[in-house]
């Protein structure tokens, strides 16, 4: 995908420009609660995620974030309907790469951002039961691709270097089972989170 | 005062009786109830089925439907009714359009149209039930015109009879049937209910005692037939046609809070002539009817006693 290229090149040539310092890293570790929508008449219930993030400061104000973001399997509500009683899941994971840029109070408070790209892996399940006599199903399919996060947070330094935050995310995957299937959905998470950054 | 509060709070809780509002049901084999009711010159037919194997309804689950369909047009019965294993929905028709044949098809994925997933990629089936192949074919007879009542009359007392009047048509229905749509108001709390009243013959008039519409909460029982199986999907769906939308899904079937008898109530009185029509594969009882329906209200005011 170009744009992922690109940003990633963007990332790697302004990392090049400046030779490493003393704290000029981060490492955030953040676990939120989600909130997903399909798109349709789905009805996640609120479920858990984990995202961890490599923060490379190019500068005072911006750094590199490379990320990892994993979510729980989050069910739906049982649904019924003339077929029968049925219900999804939804797992999924992604690699983010993007941009930080953040603004430092006055000690010890600052305020930050995330935007950039996903690359990622989804996995929908689908149960249904028809009822008495008929026998019930399990079936499940998966796909890839990209799609945008962007967040806001703040944080807290607890210490020199160990800070404490909250963060609002959102993460947009595009076109999830394009090609593979004639209803093909976008897939919106929200999550709330609280984590640890620690510069070092 | 206080008994009249204590009266309040007693019907408050009563809910109209679904124990005595069973369709009249074979005990054994598979029966199907099936009705296709073009309304006045409105260009949708409501469309009605409901299957019982045993007396006990039918589901159609895994993707079995019922599918109503004319030459140019079809729809896939799939809202549900008022019970488990009724249907109903709005088919296109136009003046053209005489003859509705009912199926019941297997299709997995159009069945599931309605879910937001990928139902293509998704698709757990278990197979055609033993209900699909089978058939029907209606016609609908001609239009009908009421000519009396004249819209808003007035009635007082369950004792007062309703002269209904038609114009003839050649050749005739198969029978006549009034189905009600009523809603009662007491000042604090409303009613609303359907009932079914079979005329019999299509031969111009009948006369129908108002206590087939309106009855007594606090009696123990009541000559009314209160709406079930097809005829409530069907008329349910005509009143969500007729209001765009805008109607209480359970209007036909929502708790009691007044009692009519007490109350001023309006009654839409639908007057459908019925032409039987046929079943292609056998089923062992039922009905199935195509059928044309005109509408008239008129208005129960209860007269004012005093002590």
């Amino acid at each position: 995908m170009p744009a992922i290229r690109l940003l990633l090149i963007i990332v790697l040539v302004a990392c090049n420009t400046k030779t490493v310092q003393a704290e000029n890293m981060q490492l955030d570790v953040n676990l939120g609660w989600t909130s997903l929508d399909a798109g349709g008449n789905d009805q996640f219930k609120s479920g858990k995620a984990l995202a961890v993030h490599y923060n490379y400061f190019l500068k005072h104000w911006l750094a590199a974030d490379i990320g990892v973001y994993v979510t729980d399997k989050t069910p739906e509500e049982s649904s019924q309907d003339i077929v029968g009683s049925f219900r999804t899941s939804i797992q999924s994971q992604a690699i983010l790469l993007g941009l930080k840029p953040r603004y430092k109070f006055s000690t010890p408070y600052e305020v930050y951002g995330r935007l950039g790209l996903q690359y990622w892996h989804t996995e929908l399940e689908v149960e249904e039961y028809f009822g008495p006599g008929i026998p019930e199903g399990k079936v499940s399919a998966d796909d890839n691709g990209y799609g945008y996060y962007v967040s806001i947070g703040g944080g807290y330094y607890v210490t020199e270097n160990v800070m404490a935050q909250l963060e609002l995310r959102h993460m947009e995957q595009v076109d999830v089972f394009e090609g593979k299937s004639q209803y093909p959905f976008d897939l919106a998470i929200i999550s709330f989170s609280f984590g640890v950054g620690y510069r070092f | 005062m206080a008994v009249a509060i204590g009266l309040a709070v007693l019907l408050a809780g009563c809910e109209i009786d679904g124990g005595d509002n069973l369709p009249r049901v074979s005990d054994q084999g598979l029966v199907m109830y099936a009705e296709a009711n073009r309304h006045e010159a409105e260009d949708t037919a409501q469309i009605a089925a409901a299957v019982f194997n045993d007396g006990e309804t039918v589901a159609l689950v895994g993707g079995d439907v019922f599918e109503a369909r004319t030459v140019t047009e079809r729809i896939l019965l799939k809202t549900g009714g008022s019970f488990a294993g009724s249907y109903a929905a709005s088919l296109p028709v136009d003046n053209s359009v005489q003859d509705i044949f009912f199926d019941i098809v297997h299709l997995p994925i159009e069945a599931r149209e309605d879910r937001w997933y990928p139902i293509d990629l998704l698709n757990i089936d278990p197979g055609p039930g033993e209900l699909v192949g089978k058939s029907a074919t209606v016609t609908f007879p001609p239009p009908v015109s009421i000519t009396a009542p004249l819209p808003d009359a007035v009635y007082t007392s369950i004792n007062d009879v309703i002269t209904l009047a038609w114009d003839l048509a050649n050749p005739p229905g198969d029978a006549m049937r009034v189905l009600s749509a009523i809603e009662c108001n007491d000042g604090l709390a409303t009613s609303s209910y359907g009932t079914e009243v079979e005329i019999g013959a299509d031969d111009g008039s009948a006369v129908i005692s108002m206590d087939n519409f309106i009855y007594d909460l606090t009696a123990g029982s009541s000559t009314i037939k209160f709406l079930s199986d097809a005829a409530l999907g069907l008329l349910q769906e005509t009143l969500n046609q007729l209001s765009a939308g805008n109607i209480d899904p359970d209007f036909l079937a929502r708790q009691a809070g007044a009692n009519p008898i007490n109350s001023m109530c309006e009654i839409r009185l639908f007057l459908q002539r019925q032409l039987q029509g046929r079943f292609d594969v056998t089923f062992d009882d039922g009905t199935v009817f195509g059928s044309t329906s005109a509408e008239v209200s008129v208005l129960y005011l209860p007269a004012v006693t005093t002590n």
